[in-house]
């Protein structure tokens, strides 16, 4: 499990990045599906927009492609990446 | 009545004529190579294609597009043996990046010297503030007037990838509605650090070269340049220039995303299904087609999925190329430079390829490929042009025996809506004639709660969403097929700037690519048409303190010309904290402008559409570069009594005092409105609610500036039949 403060941090970053006016962080699920129906229905703009946001606020690279798809998941599976990658 | 090319010119990477760039296209050749004009910094790829060679005159207030344009413009008139003097000549010009190269350098010494503003006059501020004014999408119009004026009547327009191919739609209708003898039209682009890295954070460069269609393809290349053409009707035109025909134009939009185009390619299939029919050509009359085949993942399939549809069986038959692998994506001026290249190729009977094609995507390999020129006949061509925000344009040329079909009446103009957002409230319908007699409050416009689906809305800048309110409101519900022309004089300078201090201070990998798009000129339009659902064509114009004017004469003349049924259109201007210092600087008014912000739109149709009418629209008059006399002549006189002037600013009464209208009492809007340029379509607003609710028994509305005008009148609507 991810650090709860990590998966915090990056709902809000969410919400002001993208500008979800009108969402209370708090009310994400930490493994709601970021994109498409059924969860927070970003697109592939919004990725690209929280690769580099990542990057710029936790100084790691997202990978492109199909490698990406796995970590865009949910908020869980971002806040795994980055705590992986921190680590390693 | 059918119309002719009777010139061409073209500047790109592969040459500084349109018939070097054919030549060297037919051989296959590709100009691609590794940008040198400045430093991009960490980019997905440096490989571009450059206009290497171009030698810039030292005046510092001209900028690297409008070179391009004047090259490609001179060499188009030289072709066409024109000369724009003794004839009524138009120009309409097309782009997205405009002074946006000179642009960032003015924008470094602002961010340089920022701790100086609203201090002591800084002589290096200053200098850079009073350069700004080659940045407006209207400037390198500006410039072409000046050096090949008088023209009779000039426009600045923008639908981002699709200008070049709008820029000759809208030169046709120009033609067709005999306001000029002879156009010169297309569209010019510059490379830039915004458009370089902002591409590169879409993920949207293929660091190999484009590949259009081909199965490994990553992205575009990124290329400049300029395509100009000189159109004229056949009936005017010496029989030795004539290089082709253009028969058709049509133009739709996706109202999809801002930067994803729509897979099932309905609105590309709408503009060419349009675009034919216009020429009264069936599909199975085409026998070549100019893709936009830009070679980024989604592009290509998307597009030879709408080929398949159009030509359904026949889909092998007909030869598709792209030269964006050779020349590059030059963005606004694809579109003419691509039109260049397809009448060149009907003149000559051979089609030129497409390069970087090795593998064929499954999900293109219905299409016909061209890898190398082929001789053959081509009697009739499609060239497709699909822009952000999903402004798509489609283009029929035929070969020069080819004549078009009977021309469509020109259609009367009523106005059906309207609306105006100023920051003393946001007003619909006929209480908009209640605007002047208010008092501006404060400058921002207050969006409140619930004006704009948040959701729906998150991606719009200030000035899309002020655009999106006064165009719902003015149109009421939305029916298919309504278009959208918006005037922005200015566009995004703010956002500009803070893209460019990220770009600054952080590099290219940290600008931020949902704000990229906004930078476009034409994504008010784009903005507006996808949060509407509105599909018909978008454009944005530009012309400066007239550009709300300008927006409705545009709209007005696609309804008359028959392309579009439904039109909102207006004007929308956002605050702007360099907008306003570079004003300050250059009309010397010191300290802070009384600039504000806002905007208005009246919804028009057709005469003959079925759409209620509020008030009808007489013939907008307009001229450029100086020449106003005898034009406010052309208007219709006051009637007896009731006749009433409605202006945006003052600066259009010495126009008035010219006019039949002199002796009618005139209304101001600024005072109400505040002062900006989209005041005019304040006024044209505000004169149409007068009209509507029995105030006046008719209106003028006049705006002018630095010598270009417009003036247009109202009228209560016809009784119903």
């Amino acid at each position: 499990m991810p650090s709860p403060a990590l998966t915090s941090e990056i709902k809000a970053l969410l919400v002001s990045e993208l500008n979800l006016s009108g969402r209370d962080p708090a009310t994400i699920a930490d493994d709601a599906p970021l994109f498409g129906e059924g969860g927070l229905g970003l697109d592939s703009l919004d990725a690209l927009q929280i690769a580099m946001l990542v990057e710029e606020r936790f100084a790691v690279r997202v990978p492109e492609g199909d490698e990406a798809r796995p970590i865009f998941r949910s908020v869980s599976t971002l806040a795994e990446f980055i705590e992986r990658s921190k680590s390693s | 009545m059918t119309i002719v090319v009777t010139g061409v010119g073209a500047v790109t990477a592969l040459g500084g004529t349109a018939r070097t760039t054919f030549e060297r296209i037919a051989l296959g050749e590709r100009g691609l190579r590794e940008l040198s004009l400045f430093d991009p910094g960490e980019v997905r790829s440096k490989v571009v294609a450059e206009v290497v060679d171009l030698a810039m005159p030292s005046d510092p207030s001209v900028s690297r597009t409008s070179e391009l344009a004047l090259l490609a413009a001179r060499e188009a008139i030289a072709d066409a043996k024109l000369d724009v003097r003794s004839r009524r000549v138009g120009l309409v010009l097309g782009g997205t990046t405009a002074g946006m190269f000179e642009t960032e350098s003015i924008l470094a010494t602002l961010l340089s010297t920022e701790a100086r503003r609203g201090g002591p006059a800084d002589p290096r501020r200053e200098a850079a503030l009073s350069r700004m004014l080659s940045h407006p999408l209207s400037a390198p119009t500006d410039r072409l007037v000046k050096e090949l004026g008088p023209f009779a009547r000039a426009r600045s327009l923008s639908s981002a990838c699709s200008s070049g191919a709008n820029a000759l739609a809208v030169a046709a209708t120009w033609l067709e509605l005999g306001v000029v003898d002879a156009v010169l039209c297309g569209a010019a682009d510059s490379l830039c650090r915004v458009i370089v890295s902002g591409f590169s954070a879409l993920g949207a460069l293929d660091p190999n070269g484009a590949r259009p269609f081909d199965a490994r393809r990553r992205g575009l290349t990124l290329g400049e340049g300029a395509g100009m053409l000189v159109l004229e009707r056949s009936a005017d035109a010496a029989r030795e220039s004539v290089v082709c025909t253009l028969l058709g134009w049509g133009a739709r939009s996706e109202a999809h995303h801002i930067t994803n185009p729509e897979a099932t390619g309905a609105a590309p299939l709408a503009a060419m299904a349009a675009a034919l029919e216009r020429a009264g050509l069936a599909p199975s009359d085409i026998d070549y087609v100019n893709a936009h085949g830009t070679g980024t993942p989604l592009n290509d399939p998307m597009e030879a999925r709408a080929l398949a549809r159009l030509f359904s069986d026949d889909v092998g038959r007909v030869p598709v190329s792209s030269q964006k692998g050779m020349i590059g994506h030059t963005l606004a001026a694809a579109g003419a430079i691509e039109a260049v290249i397809t009448a060149l190729a009907i003149e000559r009977g051979i089609v030129p390829p497409t390069a970087g094609l090795e593998e064929v995507d499954p999900e293109c390999a219905h299409l016909r490929h061209v890898t190398s020129a082929e001789s053959r006949p081509i009697g009739a061509a499609i060239s497709s042009s699909f822009g952000f925000g999903g402004m798509d344009a489609a283009l029929v040329f035929g070969h020069r025996e080819r004549v078009a079909p009977v021309s469509r009446k020109r259609r009367g103009i009523v106005v059906t809506g309207m609306s105006v957002v100023t920051p003393g409230g946001i007003v619909e319908g006929t209480s908009v004639a209640d605007v002047p007699a208010s008092l501006a409050q404060g400058a921002a416009v207050v969006i409140p709660d619930g004006a704009l689906d948040a959701e729906k809305a998150r991606r719009l800048d200030r000035t899309s969403r002020i655009g999106a309110i006064a165009c719902g409101r003015a149109l009421g519900p939305v029916a298919p097929g309504v278009g959208v022309v918006l005037g922005v004089a200015f566009g995004a300078v703010d956002a500009t700037a803070e893209f460019m201090r990220r770009l600054r201070d952080k590099g290219p990998r940290m600008v931020r690519p949902a704000e990229f798009p906004s930078l476009v000129p034409s994504s008010p339009a784009g903005y507006v048409s996808i949060y509407l659902g509105l599909d018909g064509p978008a454009l944005v114009v530009a012309d400066l303190a007239v550009s709300g004017e300008c927006a409705v004469l545009q709209a007005c003349e696609l309804i008359a010309a028959g392309d579009v049924d439904r039109m909102c259109a207006g004007a929308v201007e956002e605050r702007s904290a360099i907008v306003e210092e570079v004003l300050s600087v250059v009309f010397a008014s010191g300290g802070a402008t009384s600039r504000r912000e806002g905007g208005a739109v009246v919804a028009l149709a057709a005469a003959d559409a079925g759409v209620p009418a509020l008030a009808r629209l007489g013939d907008i008059v307009s001229f450029a570069n100086g020449s106003s006399d005898g034009v406010m002549a052309g208007l219709p006189p006051p009637p007896e009594e009731g006749g009433i002037v409605v202006l945006g600013t003052e600066h259009a009464e010495e126009l008035v005092l010219a006019s039949s209208w002199s002796t009618c009492p005139r209304i101001v809007c600024a005072g109400a409105c505040g002062e900006h340029e989209a005041a005019g379509s304040v006024a044209i607003a505000v004169a149409a609610a007068k009209v509507a609710r029995g105030d006046a028994k008719a209106a003028l509305f006049v705006g002018s500036s630095r010598g270009w005008g417009y003036a247009g009148t109202v009228w209560p609507p016809d009784p119903a039949p």
